[in-house]
């Protein structure tokens, strides 16, 4: 494939050439309540071809056909003449890498018969289904790929690689009459069969945590001290401030520059974040980004200070800084854009009960359903909560919110504990139309002195 | 390719099979920050095929031009095998003398377009919507599809669709505030003069009333949501008015068809069939022939969507609202939904902002977009998110732009407290609403 790809790059008559092509095997099981609702297995396959001329704009043609390559490279080429850009555009130098790049496939999936994947996540939902007649429905989904991977550029890039993946998510709703609740599993790794066992009782947990939030108050909307769970100080961090750092918000915006100038305080000294492509067997892990460029670990907030960003080549060229493999695509049908991969807030000192010993009232807010940004401002939910009274861990509370702004909150992270520990969550990110893109987070516990916290207002 | 796979399906199949073929072509051009950067063309091409074996049901599906059709019916067949079993039949051709209904989807302006008109579209809207101070991004998709459905029944159609979809937003970053505006148009033809017109009001108007940065009022206030605004409270409701959630359990409205619950003006249906929409079909992803399917009338719960298979399950028919991927099997899906209170609502592309609904506000809000829509717990109603873009009403006027503000509520309990409709109807999306006055919803502020 890769000696097909490089006579297609030789007949390119553009000056910057790119081609991907993708084959994916997967497959999918799915549980509704106690129904198996479908188990498929796919196979998609297609390419992508991304050219630049000199003083002209990217032109771009993706296809399922691989009969095409030929002349897909020539369209993309006529779409690049069509379009004229001044300056022009310019792509941060690279150093060409040659690669076979096989992950640990961790137990192919590929191996593996349906039926046993079928198997697998029927007992997960059974320890659902098994928690309690108050659990009315489920969904529960096994899913697993293996991408084989060719790039090549006209820089003389080469790149083969087998990428796998495997997630397991559940849903739990529990009802009593008008009240419905939710429980959230979900395990998403670059891993395969072997990662996939053994998960019963996080599915439980989750069934349970539904359950239980049938009794739970909707917290009292206000502000408080507010700590956040591992889980959910990366959710938080990947929302609020990492998609800020990604450099194709800012590289030609001079407003938005000045407003993410290095060198910037964003928060108190006890405050390290970072974006890691290079940690090994995670969700956002890969060894290169789909424009070959080799992924790292990347400060970005060390000690407080503004030290870093995410670029792809042409982000980094304009900005006069050195691409960090952050050029990612969902896949064959879209162009790489700078996006995450794994994103962490750096580990502090002292445990949970530290950030607590002094909270008279304030909420512990854990696990995610979810969380979105619109820059300066942005939104997240919490799976569950427990107020904080006195010192301690208190009631269970319900449809905890937290919304803010970023440079405030950033800002009033006042302690950072020191259990550390990677998501292995599921889902992804969204931009772009490009979702979901497997991306993960890490921190440890952390304290925020005061947050808004959206629920039952007093009329 | 269908009839092929289709054949191989009826000899090896017992309860038959139906297929799906779809192939798509795109062309998109992307104006970044002011600049054309960037031109794209996609060419698609899939099959998916459900097969119904010893009672049980499976799919597979493909992108591979090249895969013969009995290794993809040896796909659904294992697939089937470890199935549930389900009562599922293929709806057998339309009788003579009962046509497909006559919607146009496609156009031979839109499809025809070069990719030099697209590029003078860009720029004719970068050129109206420049201003100091501000940035603005605009992409245009052109996307013409054909479709092919048919089953082991005798059911078969073939269309071709057109659509183009044009998006900008404008950026304004002072110090550290941040306001983004944008909108939206999607056509099944070449957008005329006046929907571009209306695109570059719509931002215009938001953003010259959004410079202003004013304090948020709290508590239990007047809110007006805008059509595009009208997300947390819709959101809900069409989860709940699927048959796979009434199917499930889950629905808050499962139990209550012929029961009013909702104000008594308010009316919602999914109609594929409205005239010049990309989401218009005259038949569905399952050879059920599209027709307009009553949800809710005058607030009594009127029915549910369905596809094949939820329906069967539901014992009841399909609503032709079939949606299917290349991948993975059927799920019931919208079309296009119909907001109304009663007949045509005129559309007001020339209407404030507000549809008329701020002249008796002392003081309350302006919602046209909130963070975070559709995290959580949605199916339940229950909304709770930061506004993105709002303004502050004083007296029955806007008064600026608030930030640091959230709004929550719970949307089948708001909309029993609905203070009136606008006057500005309009397509946001697939959805086509005016503004909506609420009462008494929780405002928050920092």
């Amino acid at each position: 494939m890769i000696d097909r790809l490089a006579a297609a790059l030789k007949r390119s008559r553009a000056d910057y050439t790119e081609i991907r092509v993708e084959r994916t095997w997967s497959t999918a099981v799915t549980y509704r309540g106690r129904r198996l609702e479908s188990a498929t297995a796919s196979e998609d396959q297609g390419g992508f071809v991304r050219v630049l001329h000199a003083g002209r704009g990217w032109g771009v043609a993706s296809f399922t056909s691989l009969d095409q390559l030929e002349s897909m490279v020539a369209r993309a080429g006529e779409l690049s003449r069509a379009v004229s850009v001044d300056p022009p555009i310019r792509l941060a130098d690279v150093a060409p890498q040659r690669a076979e790049a096989a992950l640990d496939l961790d137990g192919d999936v590929r191996g593996v018969a349906l039926a046993d994947k079928k198997r697998l996540i029927e007992a997960y939902n059974g320890a659902m289904l098994g928690v309690s007649d108050r659990i009315v429905d489920t969904l529960a989904i096994y899913r697993d790929e293996v991408s084989e991977y060719w790039y090549v550029n006209a820089q003389g890039a080469a790149l083969h690689e087998l990428r796998p993946e495997v997630t397991l998510s559940g849903t739990a709703v529990a009802r009593r009459d008008g009240t419905i609740e939710k429980g959230l599993e979900s395990v998403g790794l670059r891993r395969g069969w072997k990662s996939a066992q053994d998960h019963e009782s996080g599915f439980r947990a989750a069934a349970e945590r539904a359950v239980a939030l049938l009794d739970a108050p909707m917290v009292r909307g206000g502000t408080y001290p507010v700590i956040l769970d591992p889980e959910l100080a990366g959710v938080f961090i990947h929302e609020a401030f990492g998609h800020l750092s990604e450099a194709d918000f800012v590289y030609e915006n001079p407003q938005a520059r000045e407003m993410m100038t290095l060198g910037r305080r964003f928060g108190k000294p006890v405050l390290n974040v970072g974006d890691n492509g290079a940690a090994l067997g995670l969700r956002g892990t890969l060894p290169f980004d789909d424009e070959g460029t080799p992924t790292q670990d990347t400060a970005l907030i060390r000690e407080g200070i503004l030290v870093g960003r995410l670029h792809s080549r042409e982000t980094a060229a304009t900005m006069g800084e050195r691409p960090s493999g952050n050029a990612r695509a969902l896949s064959f049908r879209h162009p790489p854009i700078v996006r995450m991969t794994n994103t962490y807030i750096g580990n502090g000192k002292g445990t949970f009960d530290d950030l607590i010993r002094d909270v008279t009232l304030g909420v512990y807010a854990c696990g995610a359903f979810g969380g979105q940004t619109m820059l300066e401002n942005f939104s997240f939910t919490a799976a569950y909560g427990r107020m904080i009274r006195d010192g301690h861990v208190a009631e269970l509370v319900k449809d905890v919110v937290l919304a803010g702004n970023l440079f405030q909150t950033l800002d009033r992270i006042d302690h950072i504990a020191g259990d550390f520990r990677w998501n292995q969550m599921g889902g992804g990110c969204g931009k772009a139309g490009q979702s979901p893109l497997p991306v993960t987070e890490g921190a440890p516990h952390v304290r925020i002195e005061e947050a808004l916290v959206g629920g039952d207002v007093p009329a | 390719m269908i009839e092929r796979l289709l054949e191989v399906a009826r000899r090896r199949a017992d309860g038959g099979a139906d297929a799906l073929w779809r192939r798509v072509e795109r062309t998109s051009v992307a104006f970044e920050w002011g600049r054309l950067k960037a031109a794209g063309a996609t060419e698609e091409a899939g099959a998916n095929l459900r097969v119904r074996h010893r009672g049980r049901v499976g799919v597979a599906g493909t992108t591979a031009a090249d895969v013969p059709p009995d290794d993809l019916v040896t796909r659904a067949l294992a697939s089937a095998e470890l199935g549930e079993e389900i009562d599922l039949g293929f709806p057998a051709s339309r009788p003579p003398g009962s046509p497909l209904p006559s919607i146009s989807t496609f156009f031979d302006r839109a499809a025809g377009a070069s990719l030099d008109a697209l590029i003078a579209m860009g720029r004719s809207l970068l050129e109206r919507l420049e201003r100091e101070g501000c940035q603005v991004n605009v992409a245009i998709d052109r996307e013409t599809a054909q479709v092919r459905v048919a089953n082991t029944s005798g059911g078969a159609a073939e269309y071709a669709s057109s659509g183009v979809a044009v998006s900008v937003d404008v950026w304004r970053i002072a110090g550290d505030d941040v306001l983004a505006v944008g909108d939206s148009a999607e056509t099944a033809d070449f957008p005329g003069d006046d929907v571009l017109a209306a695109l570059v009001a719509s931002v215009n108007t938001r953003l010259d009333r959004a410079l202003r940065i004013v304090a948020p009022p709290e508590g239990a206030l007047p809110v007006v949501f805008t059509p595009s605004g009208l997300s947390p409270l819709m959101l809900p409701v069409t989860q709940a008015l699927s048959g796979q959630a009434v199917l499930q359990g889950i629905s808050p409205l499962g139990g209550k068809v012929g029961e009013r619950a909702f104000d008594a003006r308010f009316s919602l249906a999914d109609d594929p069939l409205r005239a010049g929409r990309p989401s218009s079909r005259p038949i569905d992803d399952e050879c059920v022939t599209s027709r307009r399917t009553a949800l809710v009338e005058r607030g009594i719960v009127r029915g549910f969507i369905y596809d094949l298979e939820t329906a069967a399950r539901a014992r009841t028919q399909s609503t032709g609202n079939g949606e299917r991927g290349i991948f993975g099997k059927p799920v019931p899906g919208y079309t296009n939904l119909v907001l109304g209170v009663g007949g045509p609502v005129p559309g007001g592309a020339a209407s404030a902002l507000g549809g008329g609904l701020l002249k008796d506000i002392r003081d309350g809000l302006l919602v046209d977009e909130l963070i975070g829509v559709g995290q959580g717990n949605v199916i339940g109603g229950a909304f709770s998110h930061p506004v993105a873009l709002a303004y502050r009403v004083e007296r029955g006027e806007i008064t600026g732009r608030v930030k640091d503000a959230a709004v929550a509520g719970n949307a089948y309990e708001l909309w029993n407290r609905v203070g009136a409709f606008g006057n500005d109807a309009r397509w946001a999306g697939s959805r086509w609403a005016s503004s909506v006055l609420l009462e008494g919803v929780s405002v928050a502020r920092r």
